[in-house]
């Protein structure tokens, strides 16, 4: 235990500082080719012709590949977990996205790359796009995806992901005031200063090693193997150097096309976004739309909460289906209340693929729900404080999915802001604790909510 | 034509219109300057060129003929590391590392013009450049305590503006 509550320096401080922390772009190795793309210049086309044949005659150029050079085409993220697929590696038939990868090139110098992709012969039809996830549920929205506009597999066969706890409308009926709010935070870019970056490398024996700049090594590995069709032993990854992730290094962005282009040319392959690429063509975090509609009481109680969410997906589902059901586990946010009513939708839009972003899915609804908390205060003219710690988590407290809080920490940090903001709390508020609810923090409606410690 | 980089001569072959920054790193295997944006946005790939910060995505070698170029494997080894440097350690201003090297030529080249601790002053001095992880406080920590040096890298400094909850 000598370094719990030590001051220790960073392990790899001296190397930052100094300029020898070697990133995947100052890995060396000889004979490198390097990669461009050819991504969709529309945000949703079919493509109706793709010759690669004058390309492959270009100088330089070593290797192209095509979704015909994929062993599996179609590879999910939440595959493993059993969630169907709907993302081709590149685009096939039709891209849904502007800046989806159609062939990459792998060349000599980055040059000869883009002058082979300049020489892709493609022909597109462009078709009607969709920008506004509100606009997935019209009878006469585009249809931009092989699934609909809403994703449609939740607990198997479902279109939205539900939480139901309680009986929101007899809370509603015993509110005092109905209080509602749409809260509609836009997409953000993760932008590291470190664009995706990949190299692969082939193997005397086979293998290949891949150095990456994931934020989740294995993961990414699984995805490799599985687009390639090869077991997981083919594959050595080197990872934990990042140039700055903040979630857009979960998805595996050069990894897989690097490793097909190394097997295809037999040459070590490299791949370096442009700060372009990585803006327009990189997930984002994704747009959302919250509504939120509270029964209270008058002093401040919140005895039911009815929500629906949507959340834009861009072009394929990705992590999308795992976020929002994060979403819903956490849209009561630090607070409690016992009765719930909640629909989280997952639209597709023609939109850049969203991803993971700092508290995937969590983040948003925090927005939101603080927000929220601030109007009920302001509307009822109750202190944000006093509304806050009424309703904060406690111990046996259960959650949105009914998980029994054992270490909530809101009323310690609602003390900590109220002593750095130098504001008085009045009692019993100044006085109030996280230990499990009776008395005046206990009022007829969070009853049926409380769980004790022997029923888990 | 030659160009002088941590004090070594050396030759370069590329045309006079590359990046020097591409002359360094694919040419010359020089590493510490990074490829950000390529744009002059971010100044991860910034450089001294005859003691002046510069932006080598956006200088032409050929511009630079004969000039010294430091970058911060010139400024100090993990065993002779610069006041700057070494502050950037003791005061963990480095997180994912990546904008780092310009960050510290730029603070170097600022301290050995005059720059005071005034932390406006240093954000002026760091303005052009962007980092993603540390939200800057602690890099102007580190450039304010490097004015004084002299920092026990067994340990870590705390940071003034480091709010503890209790």
């Amino acid at each position: 235990m000598k370094a719990v509550g030590a001051r220790l320096p960073r392990y790899d401080g001296v190397g930052h500082a100094t300029g020898r922390t070697v990133y995947v772009d100052d890995v060396r190795v000889n004979g490198m080719l390097h990669v461009k793309a050819l991504r969709s210049p529309y945000h949703h086309a079919a493509i109706k012709r793709l010759d690669t044949s004058r390309a492959e005659q270009m100088p330089g150029v070593a290797a192209i590949v095509t979704h015909a050079d994929v062993p599996l085409l179609v590879y999910g993220h939440l595959s493993a977990l059993g969630i169907p697929a709907d993302e081709p590696l590149l685009g096939k038939e039709d891209v849904r996205y502007k800046g989806q990868p159609i062939a990459v090139v792998a060349a000599e110098d980055t040059d000869a790359a883009q002058a082979a992709v300049d020489a892709i012969d493609i022909e597109f039809e462009e078709l009607p796009a969709l920008f506004d996830m509100r606009k997935a549920f019209d009878a006469d929205a585009p249809q931009i995806h092989h699934w609909g506009t809403i994703y449609p597999h939740f607990e198997g066969e479902m279109n939205v992901r539900q939480i139901r706890k309680g009986n929101v409308e007899q809370a509603f009926e015993q509110a005092d005031r109905i209080i509602q709010g749409v809260y509609r935070p836009a997409a953000i870019e993760q932008m590291p200063l470190e664009t995706q970056v990949g190299l692969s490398v082939p193997e005397p024996d086979g293998r290949f090693t891949i150095y990456s700049c994931t934020q989740a090594l294995y993961f990414s590995m699984g995805v490799v193997a599985a687009h390639l069709q090869m077991p997981l032993n083919k594959f050595k990854f080197v990872g934990g150097t990042v140039g700055g992730g903040f979630g857009g290094k979960v998805d595996t962005a050069t990894e897989t096309l690097c490793t097909l282009l190394a097997q295809k040319s037999g040459r070590p392959v490299k791949w370096r976004w442009t700060r372009e690429e990585e803006f327009l063509c990189s997930s984002t975090r994704a747009p959302w739309h919250m509504e939120i509609i509270d029964g209270v009481t008058s002093d401040g109680w919140i005895l039911g909460r009815k929500m629906l969410t949507l959340h834009d997906s861009g072009g394929y589902a990705r992590f999308s289906p795992y976020g929002v059901t994060k979403h819903s586990f956490h849209h009561t946010g630090a607070y409690t209340i016992p009765n719930l009513h909640f629909d989280g939708y997952v639209c597709f839009t023609n939109r850049v693929p969203t991803s993971a972003m700092r508290g995937y899915g969590v983040t948003s609804v925090s927005f939101a729900v603080e927000t929220h908390m601030s109007r009920i205060a302001e509307e009822l003219g109750v202190d944000p404080y006093e509304l806050r710690l009424k309703n904060a988590n406690r111990i046996g407290d259960t959650s949105p999915n009914g998980i029994r809080y054992m270490d909530p920490s809101t009323v310690d940090v609602l003390h900590a802001i109220a002593g750095a903001t130098d504001t008085e709390l009045a009692a019993p508020y100044s006085d109030a604790t996280r230990e499990m609810r009776s008395g005046e923090w206990l009022p007829g409606h969070l009853v049926g909510q409380l769980s004790h410690s022997e029923d888990h | 034509m030659n160009i002088v980089v941590n004090g070594n001569n050396r030759t370069v072959e590329s045309p006079p219109l590359t990046p020097l920054l591409h002359v360094l790193r694919e040419e010359l295997d020089v590493l510490s300057p990074k490829a950000g944006c390529e744009n002059g946005g971010c100044g991860a790939c910034t450089v001294l060129v005859d003691g002046t910060p510069r932006r080598s995505c956006l200088t032409a070698v050929g511009s630079v003929p004969d000039a010294q170029v430091t970058t911060v494997e010139g400024l100090g080894a993990p065993e002779s590391m610069s006041d700057v440097q070494q502050a950037f350690v003791h005061y963990c201003a480095a997180q994912c590392g990546f904008c780092t090297p310009g960050m510290i030529i730029a603070a170097t080249a600022y301290l050995e013009g005059g720059g005071s601790a005034d932390r406006a002053e240093i954000s002026e001095a760091l303005a052009g450049h962007v980092c993603r992880c540390t939200g800057y406080l602690k890099i102007l920590d580190a450039v304010a305590a490097a004015r004084d040096g002299g920092f026990d890298l067994s340990t870590t400094a705390e940071s003034p503006h480091t709010t503890v909850l209790t």
